[in-house]
């Protein structure tokens, strides 16, 4: 277990040694999280309400948004993979005492940990402070926020990890990478909330595991759901993060038993 | 001059060979990206099937938008984007030295030695839906409109090109720049939208410091005869000036990193 906890510091720090890049990318959230509240502001033209979601609560929920998923990022993880599979270190990895996957979670969640502090907080204070932001529906949403930003990020991980395995398969990570761009920007309701999709879309696309992105945690944050089906939507996450780990591991027996090492 | 030019075709075909040698890799990143922009595109069409209007842009005005801005990115980046990323890495590790040691244009080397065709995918969805749009948006046209359309797409291809060789010759520098593209990414994404919908700091930027608006926003809002902010009756110029006069830029700017240049590697 201290190896892991290694990994996560080891992730952090390695994070903290490339400074301009960290100050560029919060520079970058910073105009895309402008942009997100300016094409809201747009859409309502003044309207107050429309379904009974308020102006108000969109900045929140874009601002939310940022929160979620500006820290961890699925292409770092498939990129990893990707490399380690080009040079042929995933094959050091195996001689290791070390369970690939969970090495990919720890460096990930130390990095995620670095962008979260340094990048997103001010980020999404300063678009805070300039458009304001709704508080949590309630102390109990609050508190569930955290927690479903926390299942968030096991989510993205699984879902990222998956993609990056299939690189055995594939040997090209590219085609992976963009594939899961596209599922992200569209199925996590970072861009448009689901509430908006029309039917029977919107339904689809909130009980599919991308959902548990940005959609659930944001939604949770503003109340839209009551206290059951805050804690039943938990479960149900849990049960996607569930399948997802059993798809990881199974993919992962599959491919080291397939391993074929191309760099050295 | 045409024993250059074919050395620099010679280049272009080795690398396409290069890259066709792995055929089914290659069509399925072009279907990935293709997929990936169209999500993109989905998604604005189901902010527009509930709210109609986007700054006061319709659907097919936003397609045009959006196409007009994916087909004059491609363009532009395909000579210059995957190239200047990786100057990045040359610097570093000292392998630009060997480059400059080349009898032929450094510039002219890296670019023509890795010209991106995966810019395909980009194209083969633009194209279509530009198509579609430039009937739909009812652009009224003639001669002129005709003409300020082609010079529009040439000047924002050049705005891309000239914007991403700043950015990659800066490493000449700085040694490493790659972070600036996380900025210029930031802004790129900007520019699937109208000017007017962004608080007037953000117009001010994209039209000055970081000039991506002439790559989408500025030339489209001209033909669909839409009132561009800051620039206003003037913006038929500027979207027509744009590409060759940060060309020039890019080109002192060019010479300028190449003069500082004093290598990294070992």
């Amino acid at each position: 277990m201290s190896a892991y906890t290694a990994f996560v510091r080891s992730g952090f720090l390695t994070s903290l040694a490339y400074r301009n890049e960290v100050w560029a990318n919060i520079f970058g959230k910073l105009v895309q999280v402008f942009a997100r509240v300016a094409i809201w502001l747009a859409v309502y033209a003044g309207v107050t309400a429309v379904d009974r979601i308020s102006i108000g609560d969109m900045i929140t929920y874009a601002l939310l948004g940022g929160v979620v998923m500006g820290a961890t990022r699925y292409d770092r993880i498939i990129r990893h993979v990707g490399t380690a599979l080009k040079t042929g270190d995933v094959a050091v990895w195996l001689l290791k005492p070390v369970h690939y996957p969970l090495y990919l979670l720890s460096i990930e969640a130390g990095a995620s940990a670095y962008t979260f502090l340094l990048a997103v907080v001010p980020t999404i204070v300063i678009v805070a402070l300039v458009y304001g932001m709704h508080p949590p529906a309630s102390l109990f949403h609050g508190v569930m926020f955290v927690a479903y930003c926390g299942l968030s990020f096991i989510i993205h991980f699984l879902c990222a990890a998956i993609f990056g395995v299939l690189a055995f398969w594939l040997m090209t990570i590219f085609s992976l990478e963009w594939l899961l761009q596209s599922l992200i920007s569209l199925l996590s309701g970072l861009l448009i909330p689901f509430w908006f999709f029309p039917e029977p879309f919107g339904s689809i696309a909130s009980h599919q595991p991308l959902a548990w992105l940005v959609y659930y945690p944001s939604a949770v944050w503003l109340g839209r759901l009551d206290i059951m089906q805050t804690l039943l939507y938990f479960g149900f996450g849990i049960a996607w993060a569930g399948l997802l780990t059993l798809t990881l591991t199974l993919l992962w027996r599959r491919a080291a038993s397939r391993i074929t090492v191309q760099g050295g | 001059m045409r024993r250059t030019l074919g050395t620099l075709l010679l280049l272009v075909s080795m690398y396409i060979k290069s890259q066709m040698e792995y055929r089914g890799a290659f069509w399925l990143d072009r279907l990935a990206q293709i997929v990936s922009y169209g999500a993109v595109l989905l998604g604005m069409w189901i902010l527009l099937q509930k709210f109609q209007l986007l700054g006061g842009w319709n659907w097919p005005e936003l397609a045009l938008l959006f196409s007009f801005q994916l087909l004059a990115y491609a363009l532009g980046a395909s000579v210059s984007f995957t190239q200047l990323r990786n100057l990045d890495d040359l610097v570093r590790l000292g392998t630009l030295d060997a480059l400059l040691t080349k009898p032929i244009n450094t510039w002219a080397y890296l670019i023509f030695s890795g010209l991106n065709i995966g810019y395909a995918g980009h194209i083969i969805l633009a194209i279509p839906v530009l198509v579609w749009a430039l009937l739909a948006a009812q652009v009224s046209w003639s001669i002129g409109t005709a003409l300020f359309f082609v010079g529009s797409l040439l000047s924002a291809m050049s705005v891309t090109g000239a914007v991403i060789t700043m950015i990659g010759a800066t490493a000449m520098i700085w040694v490493r720049s790659n972070h600036l593209f996380a900025i210029f990414f930031g802004f790129w994404e900007l520019t699937r939208y109208p000017l007017n919908i962004f608080p007037a700091g953000i117009q001010a930027v994209m039209l000055t410091i970081v000039p991506l608006a002439y790559i989408s926003a500025v030339p489209v809002a001209v033909l669909l005869d839409k009132p561009v902010p800051l620039l206003g009756d003037f913006a038929w110029l500027a979207a027509l000036l744009a590409g060759p006069l940060l060309t020039l830029i890019a080109i002192a700017h060019w010479r300028y990193a190449m003069s500082r240049y004093q290598g990294a590697g070992g």
